[in-house]
């Protein structure tokens, strides 16, 4: 199905946006500021989410008329679109999401028609998967790998690069007794966290 | 195919002149009458395109920044209609352009926070003549009082034992190629223009370097209004680079101990091109004088078959600036980002034998010409020239004239097996080149010159 490759999951959700005249800050400005201020990158509350390779969130309020000799058309509702690239299964995932940021999930689903609180992780993930579509084509750059995997192999890659250029033209004996202390050294190494911009530390072997 | 105004382009859009000695001189328009006044006097002088029976002994051509043409009087809807990066000029797209840390405008020559509207551009076949020309500018600005000289670069081929050359001061040999396109009376150099999908090179859509002419989407290239002020017109990112000619020297030296291939050909691998100009990709083991030579091979080859970089590495300069074929898709992918070059070393030449500084006043005044600066110049110098994605080399930039300034950047020489072709990784890269300063320009066709001596430019 075309909402799955591998392990990975397109996921692209769209829930109307309560429309209430009789307030103050209607519910799509409210949201919009309220996503205008969201951290990112590894500040995202999103990065406490495993699975959550990349996400994005979008209030769309109508399609837009492109000219005659196109049909004008409107929107029954504005929406907020939730796309993510995420790894492994849909259910889990929801419920993670609701179990681990429910205060920031509350924050934005409270916008949305029928809502039912991240109280209930199962009645969330029902509540999301309602509001469903299908995603026909995604993003497809990790190699269906986990977020982990993916940061550890570019950390290695850095620092791999590091060993290199640092331990080229060495004598095969030389070489290995380093490799074996670079390694020992870089398989302790923490994991960057989600979202991060540096991924190695580029020291020399040992040190 | 269209047939080209050759009296109407400017000499300098059209070709590469292959003079020994070169002129820059930046003007300020004082006021607006008296400065068309300027404009007009110059435009008597302007090179066209025109076939040369005999070669002038100098030429000049002229271009203007958005604020100089602000100055000039253009009424309010022509200036709106230029492109955003033109009306922002250089200095305000440094973060795009990668001009940050030492190559960022707070360390540019003084010069570039002056008021820059001209660009006066004369080469010449000697001194005297040179000197003689652009007196003769000079006495324009005094005459009309409509104009200031701000400052001349001086630009100059590199002298060898006397004899002009075509190095610039790195050692290697420069300006092999520039892009074919429709309406130049000339051959096709195989290499030179776009490849066709049966492996041959045709030239490119002439809009994609002039103004007024279907470009490679078969669409009209966006021009200012009136379109008349646009035809036969192009952009111009104009670079003033200087080269750390110690430290690549010394770089160079040091690494190439350490390469299994030596310094000569770790060097080669740095560009793409032996330092004679023999092209990586066709000899990768030595450089051929007799290709170098050779017009129909010197720039016809391709990377389909070296995917890896292990010929021709995949971060070289050559590589990155114009890919050809070697992100797919039949090369189809570069079309639209090629860029016309104009260079020129300045400062003395120091013999290899000699030992070099890097505070010597040397390097290169690098001249892209283009439809679309934001499109063409732009896009390489800020994805393949400071970036590595599109080639899949991370963030890595290019080693000559990216911008390191926080020493952590590397170098990947791809390679094989085998022992003279080794893989490796040149760490720590310092910066070999620092931009120290530029701008971009429009370069009118001489009917545009003459609209805007009259004041006559108008938008309705």
């Amino acid at each position: 199905m075309a909402n799955q490759n591998g392990k990975m999951y397109g996921l692209t959700i769209l829930s109307p946006i309560i429309d209430d005249p009789k307030i103050k800050v209607s519910h799509d400005s409210a949201l919009r500021m309220f996503l205008q201020n969201m951290p990112r990158h590894s500040h995202s509350p999103f990065a406490n989410v495993s699975g959550t390779h990349i996400c994005r969130l979008v209030v769309m309020d109508d399609v837009v008329f492109v000219g005659s000799p196109a049909k004008e058309e409107h929107l029954k509702s504005k929406y907020l679109v939730f796309n993510s690239n995420l790894y492994g299964g849909l259910d889990a995932y929801l419920e993670e999401m609701a179990g681990k940021i429910p205060d920031v999930v509350d924050n934005i689903w409270s916008h949305c028609v029928g809502y039912p609180g991240a109280a209930d992780p199962k009645a969330f993930a029902a509540y999301m998967k309602k509001c469903q579509i299908e995603t026909t084509f995604f993003f497809a750059d990790v190699n269906d790998k986990t977020v982990e995997q993916t940061l550890r192999a570019l950390q290695t890659k850095v620092e791999f690069t590091a060993f290199i250029e640092q331990n080229q033209g060495r004598s095969p004996a030389q070489l290995q007794r380093e490799f074996a202390a670079f390694w020992e050294r870089v398989r302790r190494l923490p994991l960057p966290p989600a979202g991060a911009r540096e991924l190695g530390t580029g020291q020399a072997a040992g040190a | 195919m269209p047939k080209l105004n050759l009296f109407d382009i400017q000499g300098f859009v059209a070709r590469g002149y292959t003079f020994p000695c070169a002129s820059y001189l930046l003007v300020e328009i004082l006021d607006h009458q008296a400065g068309r006044e300027f404009v007009r006097r110059v435009t008597g002088r302007v090179t066209n395109a025109e076939p040369w029976d005999n070669k002038p002994p100098s030429t000049l051509n002229i271009g203007f920044t958005w604020k100089g043409l602000r100055k000039l009087g253009l009424p309010d809807a022509t200036l709106l209609s230029f492109p955003d990066e033109f009306y922002q000029g250089m200095r305000a797209r440094n973060r795009i352009l990668g001009d940050i840390g030492r190559n960022g405008p707070e360390n540019w020559e003084p010069v570039w926070k002056e008021d820059i509207h001209v660009w006066l551009a004369v080469y010449a076949e000697s001194a005297q003549e040179l000197a003689r020309r652009c007196d003769e500018m000079k006495r324009f600005m005094q005459e009309t009082g409509g104009a200031r000289l701000l400052y001349t670069q001086p630009a100059a081929a590199v002298r060898i034992d006397g004899e002009p050359t075509t190095k610039e001061h790195f050692g290697y040999t420069d300006g092999f190629g520039n892009p074919d396109y429709e309406g130049v009376e000339r051959d096709t150099i195989p290499g030179q223009g776009k490849l066709t999908p049966d492996g041959k090179w045709a030239p490119l859509a002439t809009g994609e370097f002039i103004l007024g002419y279907p470009d490679e989407a078969r669409e009209l290239p966006a021009c200012p209004v009136p379109y008349l002020l646009g035809i036969n017109g192009t952009y111009m990112a104009y670079r003033k680079l200087h080269q750390n000619v110690a430290s690549f020297r010394e770089y160079l030296a040091e690494k190439g101990k350490q390469y299994h291939g030596g310094a000569d050909k770790l060097a080669a691998k740095f560009v793409g091109r032996w330092q004679d100009g023999t092209p990586l990709e066709l000899s990768p083991d030595r450089a051929d004088p007799k290709l170098v030579q050779d017009q129909s091979r010197n720039t016809n080859f391709v990377y389909g078959q070296d995917p890896g970089g292990a010929r021709c590495p995949i971060g070289s300069h050559i590589r990155r600036a114009n890919p050809r074929d070697a992100f797919g898709f039949n090369g189809e992918l570069v079309n639209r980002r090629r860029i016309m070059r104009r260079g020129m070393p300045y400062g003395e030449y120091t013999p290899e034998d000699q030992p070099a500084r890097d505070q010597d006043d040397h390097g290169i005044v690098f001249m892209s010409l283009g439809a679309s600066l934001f499109r063409q110049f732009e896009f390489v110098q800020q994805q393949w020239i400071s970036y590595g994605n599109d080639a899949r080399l991370g963030s890595d930039k290019d080693l000559l004239v990216g911008c390191h300034s926080d020493g952590r950047d590397k170098f990947v020489v791809q390679g094989t097996a085998d022992p003279g072709n080794m893989p490796f990784i040149c760490g720590g890269l310092p910066d070999f080149v620092e931009l120290r300063g530029g701008e971009y320009f429009f370069l009118p066709s001489l009917t545009a010159l003459r609209l805007i001596a009259d004041g006559a430019v108008d938008p309705r």
